[in-house]
C-alpha cells in the first residue's frame, strides 16, 4: 500500500478491468443476473446425526473398523462423518480466533480420529445463539457472567464448567502510531480516534472497568470522559477492534493482552495497563447439555486444561489461571 | 386451507373435471405455503414482544437515536440519489458513448455485491490510509466512522434501485413527445420540467422509495465502513444486531419498527403504481 504502481499491480488492475468487460458483455444480453440459489444455511448440528452409542470408550484407542470411509457413502441421513469419527462443535470466544487453528490441529493429532471445529464470535452473540437453540458441544466463554447465566439456565453439563485461561486488557496502536500516543494519558487528547468493543462484548465490559479503575487511581474522571468521547466505534467482537487498529483506521484500540502478544512483530505497538488497574478476564470452558458427543466434548475440555492445551494458549499470549 | 377455496368459486366457474380440481388443489397449497412462509416470521416477531414492552422500549435513548439517525441518513441518501441520479439516468439513456455497457454493469454491481464487501471496499478507498482517504487525511478530513460514511455506504448499495428504474423509464419514453415539444419551441429545461419528468414521475417516485427502503436496511457496508457508535453511526439495523446480543427488547422493538416502516414503503409504492395505472 505505498501508492506505487508495480507491474504486478498493473496486471491485477487489467485482470479486474477484463472481468468487468466480460460481465458487461453478458449484462448487455441478459438484464438481471442476480439469482444464485444459495444452499440452505449449513447447519452446525451435522455432528448430531452421529449416534452417541458408537463412540469409542477411550480417547486414544483408535478402534479402526475396516475401511470406515466407504461406509459414509451408503449411510442415509447425511452423515458427514463415519460413525467412529466425531467432529465436535466448540462455540468459542472470538478472542481465541488466532489460537483456534493450532488447537484444532493438535487436538486432532492427540485424539484421532476425533476433530473439533470452532464457531468463533463474540461471547454475547454465542450466548444468544445457544439460548435460541443453536447446537454446540462445547462452550468457551470470555466472560464469567455469561457462563454463569447459561449455567443457571441449565445449558451445561453439571460440574463441567471449568476455568480455562485468563487475559488482561491492553491498548494497541498501529505500528506507525498516527495519533502520536506515548502514554495512556494521551488517549484523552482531542482528536484521537479510539476503537473499543461494545459493552455487551466481554472485552468491552473489561475495558469499561479498566477505564473506571484508571480514572479513580491514576487519572481523572475528565480523562475518562474525554477518552470515551474519542471512541469512534463500538465493535461487536475483540478481533474487529484489532482489525481497525491494524488497518491504521484508528489511533488506538482496547484489546486483550493475548492479541498484542501473539501478533507478528511490526503489527502493533502496545501500551500496557498497570496490573492494579487492569481487569483480569476469566475464560471458562463447559460441555453443553444437549451435546450428542459428550464423551468427546469432555476429552476436548480435558485437553484444553492439560499441559498441552495450556501450552498452546501460552504460546498465543494467554495467561494461565 | 386450500379445500376452503373451492366452494367460494361460483358454480359456473367450478372445475368440471377431476384434473382441473387437482390443479386448483395444487395451486391452493402452493399459494398457502408461500404466503405462510413469508408471513409467519413477521407474525412471530410481533407475537414475541408484548405491546407494553414495545411502547416502553420506544423511549430507550438508543432506540430513539437509532431511529432518528436512520431516518436522517436515508433521507439524505434519497435526496442525493434523486438529484444526481435523475440527470445522470437521463443523459445516460439519451446518449450513446464508449464504455456505456461498462457503466451499465457498474450500476448493477452493488445489487450482486455482498454489502460487507462494499463496506470493505469503501474503507480501502476512503479510509484514512485508503487510496484517496490518505490525501484527504492530509487536510484533516476523515470520512470513515462518521455519519457521512453511513450516507456514503447507503448511496453505494441503494442507488442502483433508483438508477435502474430511472434509466429504463427514460429509455421507454417515446422521444416523439420531447421532439414535438421542441418543434413547438420549448427550451430543453422546459421540456424536462413539463414533459419528461411528469410522464415518468410515478416510476421515479417508486424507484426513490425502493432506494429509501434499501438504504434503511443497510447493515454490512455500514458496520464495516462507518463503525457502530450510538447516535453517530449506529443505524437501526446495527442497533438490532447489538440489541440481539444484549437487551433483547431493544432488538425486537427496532425490528418491529422496521417492519412497520417497510410496510409503509410498500404501500406507498403500490399507491403510486396504482395511480400511474389509472392515468394510462
Amino acid at each position: 500500500m505505498n501508492g506505487k504502481l508495480t507491474p504486478s499491480h498493473l496486471a491485477l488492475i487489467s485482470l479486474v478491468l477484463g472481468l468487468l468487460m466480460i460481465t458487461a458483455l453478458f449484462a448487455g444480453c441478459t438484464q438481471s443476473t442476480t439469482s444464485t440459489a444459495t444452499p440452505a444455511e449449513t447447519a452446525a448440528p451435522t455432528a448430531a446425526a452421529t449416534p452417541a452409542a458408537t463412540q469409542v470408550a477411550t480417547p486414544v484407542a483408535t478402534v479402526a473398523t475396516a475401511a470406515p470411509t466407504t461406509v459414509a457413502t451408503t449411510a442415509t441421513p447425511a452423515p458427514t462423518f463415519t460413525p467412529s469419527r466425531t467432529n465436535i462443535v466448540a462455540f468459542t470466544a472470538a478472542s481465541l480466533t488466532g489460537a483456534s487453528p493450532t488447537i484444532a490441529s493438535s487436538f486432532a493429532a492427540a485424539y484421532p480420529p476425533d476433530t473439533v471445529s470452532f464457531d468463533l464470535d463474540g461471547t454475547q452473540a454465542l450466548k444468544t445463539q445457544i439460548e435460541n437453540g443453536a447446537y454446540a458441544d462445547v462452550f468457551i466463554s470470555a466472560s464469567n457472567s455469561y457462563t454463569n447465566t447459561l449455567n443457571k439456565e441449565g445449558y451445561f453439563v453439571p460440574n463441567s464448567v471449568k476455568t480455562m485461561t485468563t487475559n488482561y486488557v491492553t491498548v494497541i496502536l498501529p505500528e506507525s502510531n498516527p495519533g502520536n500516543i506515548q502514554s495512556l494519558s494521551d488517549l484523552a487528547k482531542p482528536g484521537v480516534k479510539i476503537a473499543m468493543a461494545a459493552n455487551t462484548v466481554p472485552v468491552g465490559t473489561a475495558t469499561t472497568a479498566v477505564l473506571n479503575n484508571l480514572a479513580n487511581d491514576t487519572y481523572s474522571q475528565s480523562w475518562k470522559n474525554q477518552t470515551i468521547s474519542n471512541v469512534v466505534t463500538y465493535e461487536t467482537s475483540e478481533p474487529a477492534v484489532a482489525t481497525k487498529v491494524s488497518l491504521g483506521e484508528v489511533d488506538a484500540g482496547f484489546v486483550y493482552q493475548s492479541t498484542a502478544n501473539a501478533a507478528p512483530s511490526g503489527t502493533y505497538q502496545s501500551l500496557s495497563i498497570p496490573q492494579k488497574d487492569n481487569y483480569l478476564q476469566t475464560y471458562t470452558i463447559a460441555v453443553v447439555n444437549q451435546s450428542q458427543n459428550k464423551a468427546v466434548a469432555s476429552w476436548f475440555e480435558q485437553y484444553m486444561l492439560s499441559a498441552a492445551g495450556q501450552n498452546i494458549l501460552a504460546q498465543y499470549g494467554f495467561t494461565a489461571p | 386451507m386450500p379445500a376452503e377455496k373451492t366452494p367460494m368459486i361460483p358454480k359456473s366457474l367450478r372445475p368440471k373435471n377431476y384434473r382441473q380440481r387437482l390443479t386448483y388443489l395444487i395451486a391452493g397449497i402452493l399459494i398457502a405455503a408461500v404466503t405462510l412462509y413469508l408471513a409467519l416470521p413477521i407474525v412471530a416477531l410481533f407475537l414475541r414482544i408484548p405491546p407494553d414492552m414495545f411502547f416502553a422500549t420506544l423511549h430507550n435513548p438508543d432506540v430513539i437515536s437509532a431511529l432518528w439517525l436512520s431516518l436522517f441518513t436515508t433521507s439524505i441518501t434519497m435526496v442525493v440519489v434523486i438529484l444526481v441520479g435523475t440527470p445522470f439516468a437521463y443523459y445516460h439513456s439519451r446518449y450513446t458513448y464508449p464504455g456505456k455497457v461498462v457503466v451499465d454493469t457498474l450500476i448493477d454491481l452493488p445489487l450482486v455485491l455482498p454489502p460487507a464487501v462494499a463496506g470493505v471496499a469503501l474503507l480501502m478507498l476512503w479510509g484514512r490510509v485508503g487510496l484517496l482517504g490518505r490525501y484527504l487525511n492530509m487536510f484533516g478530513i476523515s470520512i470513515a466512522f462518521t455519519t457521512l460514511a453511513v450516507i456514503m455506504a447507503q448511496i453505494f448499495v441503494a442507488s442502483p434501485f433508483y438508477l435502474r428504474q430511472a434509466k429504463s423509464l427514460f429509455e421507454q419514453l417515446d422521444p416523439a413527445y420531447e421532439q414535438t415539444a421542441r418543434t413547438l419551441g420549448a427550451s430543453s429545461m422546459r421540456i424536462l420540467a413539463f414533459v419528461t419528468l411528469p410522464m415518468t414521475a410515478g416510476g421515479l417516485v417508486s424507484g426513490a422509495v425502493m432506494t429509501f427502503g434499501r438504504a434503511l436496511g443497510e447493515f454490512g457496508a455500514t458496520i464495516m465502513f462507518a463503525g457502530n457508535l450510538p447516535g453517530v453511526t449506529q443505524t437501526m439495523p446495527l442497533a438490532v444486531y447489538v440489541g440481539m446480543e444484549g437487551d433483547l427488547s431493544v432488538g425486537l422493538t427496532i425490528s418491529v419498527l422496521l417492519v412497520i416502516i417497510s410496510f409503509a414503503i410498500m404501500i406507498i409504492v403500490r399507491l403510486v403504481q396504482k395511480r400511474e395505472a389509472g392515468h394510462a
